[in-house]
């Protein structure tokens, strides 16, 4: 109850920040938290669980493909949208985990690659119902009861969707799922040997991160109001990989760290190097990968623990 | 009471080689059962049978009457089938009670949608409390909340078991407890297994070390070359003459 009030105490100051902002800081502050809630459920899959998986930001562009055209190409209600947008999501996480897990976690890593290759070229040659090239464009989000969610208003939905991302994924990780998934990550046939069903525990773990992804794709679906290939690009699956290594694999902490450094990065870095952030993001992550490989939350542990 | 745990037969062969050849034995709840051979006699083979990570090629293994033979290594753990390994395996980066907690993983009754809805919370700190019992019943308990990878070797072995009793077995698989001990760190771990065989828990304990096991040990079976050559009291195991040719021999003389 006492955690609850919490949770709904963060929702409140994150979405009253919302209220003072201008337009514009108010699109970088939705874009901000739904790269947070991104790498929050990509740092519980590879962080925690140890898949090394490619296709997390390609089930973020399936829950954004899949509410707009079933919304403005399929006519469904929005709650018919959103059920079926997300069963979808289900259908593809457990095509993609149920073969990988029972091969090692090299073939997870080619199989989620693949998907992710394979999600762009489905966009590009959609024809009509994915808009081809251009991707879709021109339409809003429906009235709900009559409502029209917009402005800061529509950044408090993003932020109770980063909290309830957060409430989640911090109850699963204080559980008995938690520390199975932290027992495959370290020695799979130990965790069996405790009663862990591994396989179950991995497909578990793939899907209900690949769900909370295509979650956040359907509200980010109405931030730009536009869907596009780019936009789902394989580099931002690999931008997510950097921002929980940065920030520190395994540590919810880590995660948003990793990612609000790495979002705004670029804001600071364009005036100084133009368009080669991407040099400055790899020389991060080698540095990290050499010589913190606990991330920027390891510092931080090493810091406070030198003061006490 | 009857036998918790029946072998029969069991037979595993790897390509050409019998690495364990139509074995035979039992355990009953309480009963600390010794298993001693040479290096290669099968018994971490037979072990890793039982726990079900490797199949059997021919046999049966019998668990409180039902066979388990063939069962995946989490069925035969949520059974009350508990192992430690010969090299420890800790899950790093968790503290000690944790890892103990990873041992309790089948004896939680919450879902998945139970915990997600914050309704677990009353289990988690329950099953914490046990955990923090049997960390001090391995006498681990200042550590509880330490990093695991702070321990030491020997308190290494400790969590193992620890860990293993968490799943609150019917019988535990101890490979080679003693191994790399102090002659101190033995004799605690001889009076740690005293106590979990006084719960009524059936131990099978692999050891090297005669010193150690016969000593503590209600019954021995003796391997080589993956078949028993013996099976008795300690004090029959030590007059028995195959015994001391094929294993007791090379280690007095």
């Amino acid at each position: 109850m006492k955690s609850a009030l919490r949770w709904v105490a963060a929702i409140a100051v994150l979405s009253a920040a919302a209220f003072f902002m201008s337009d514009y800081h108010n699109d970088v502050y939705r874009k901000l938290m739904l790269w947070v809630a991104l790498a929050l459920g990509y740092n519980f899959l590879f962080g925690v669980c140890g898949q090394v998986s490619f296709s997390h930001f390609a089930f973020y562009g399936i829950g954004a493909y899949s509410i707009v055209i079933l919304l403005f190409q399929a006519h469904l209600p929005l709650p018919v949208a959103i059920v079926c947008g997300l069963v979808l999501c289900v259908v593809f996480a457990l095509v993609v985990a149920i073969p990988s897990t029972r091969l090692e976690g090299f073939y997870l890593a080619l199989a989620t690659l693949a998907l992710g290759q394979l999600f762009i070229v489905v966009l590009n040659e959609g024809g009509s119902i994915t808009g081809g090239n251009g991707g879709i464009a021109n339409y809003r989000l429906p009235d709900i009861f009559g409502v029209r969610i917009r402005g800061p208003w529509y950044t408090a939905v993003i932020a109770t969707l980063l909290v309830g991302t957060l409430a989640l994924l911090w109850r699963l990780d204080h559980s008995w799922f938690g520390r199975a998934c932290r027992a495959v990550r370290d020695n799979a046939e130990a965790a069996a040997a405790m009663g862990v069903d591994v396989a179950r525990v991995k497909v578990i773990a793939f899907t209900l991160t690949a769900v909370l992804a295509g979650i956040a794709g359907m509200v980010y679906a109405f931030v730009d109001n536009t869907v596009n290939p780019p936009i789902f690009g394989i580099e931002n699956a690999f931008l997510l990989l950097f921002m929980v290594i940065v920030g520190g694999a395994g540590r919810h902490a880590g995660a948003v760290i990793g990612a609000v450094l790495l979002f705004l990065l670029p804001f600071w870095l364009s005036p100084v190097v133009g368009h080669h952030q991407a040099l400055v993001f790899g020389v991060l992550v080698v540095a990290a990968i050499l010589f913190q490989p606990r991330g920027l939350i390891g510092l931080w542990d090493r810091f406070s623990r030198s003061r006490s | 009471m009857g036998p918790i745990l029946q072998v029969e037969k069991l037979t595993k062969r790897f390509g050409g080689l019998t690495a364990v050849d139509r074995l035979d034995f039992e355990v009953r709840g309480g009963e600390i059962l010794g298993v001693i051979g040479p290096n290669g006699a099968g018994k971490s083979t037979t072990f890793n049978l039982i726990a079900g990570a490797y199949g059997a090629s021919e046999g049966d293994i019998r668990f409180a009457g039902e066979s388990i033979a063939g069962l995946s290594p989490h069925r035969i753990a949520a059974r009350g089938v508990m192992r430690t390994f010969q090299h420890n395996r800790p899950f790093a980066g968790m503290p000690v009670i944790d890892n103990v907690l990873v041992g309790a993983h089948t004896r939680f009754a919450a879902r998945l949608w139970s915990v997600v809805l914050g309704t677990s919370s009353h289990e988690e700190a329950r099953m914490r409390v046990r955990a923090e019992e049997l960390v001090q019943f391995v006498g681990l308990g200042e550590f509880a909340r330490a990093d695991v990878g702070t321990l030491s070797f020997g308190q290494g072995r400790l969590l193992e078991i620890a860990r293993a009793l968490a799943g609150e077995p019917k019988l535990i698989l101890l490979d080679e407890p003693a191994a790399g001990l102090t002659p101190a760190e033995t004799a605690r771990l001889a009076e740690i297994i005293r106590g979990v065989a006084a719960r009524g828990i059936a131990v099978l304990l692999i050891e090297h070390d005669m010193h150690f096991l016969l000593p503590l040990a209600h019954r021995v079976v003796v391997l080589n070359f993956g078949a028993k050559i013996a099976d008795g009291l300690p004090d029959e195991i030590r007059a028995n003459r195959a015994v001391m040719d094929a294993y007791l021999g090379a280690a007095t003389n």
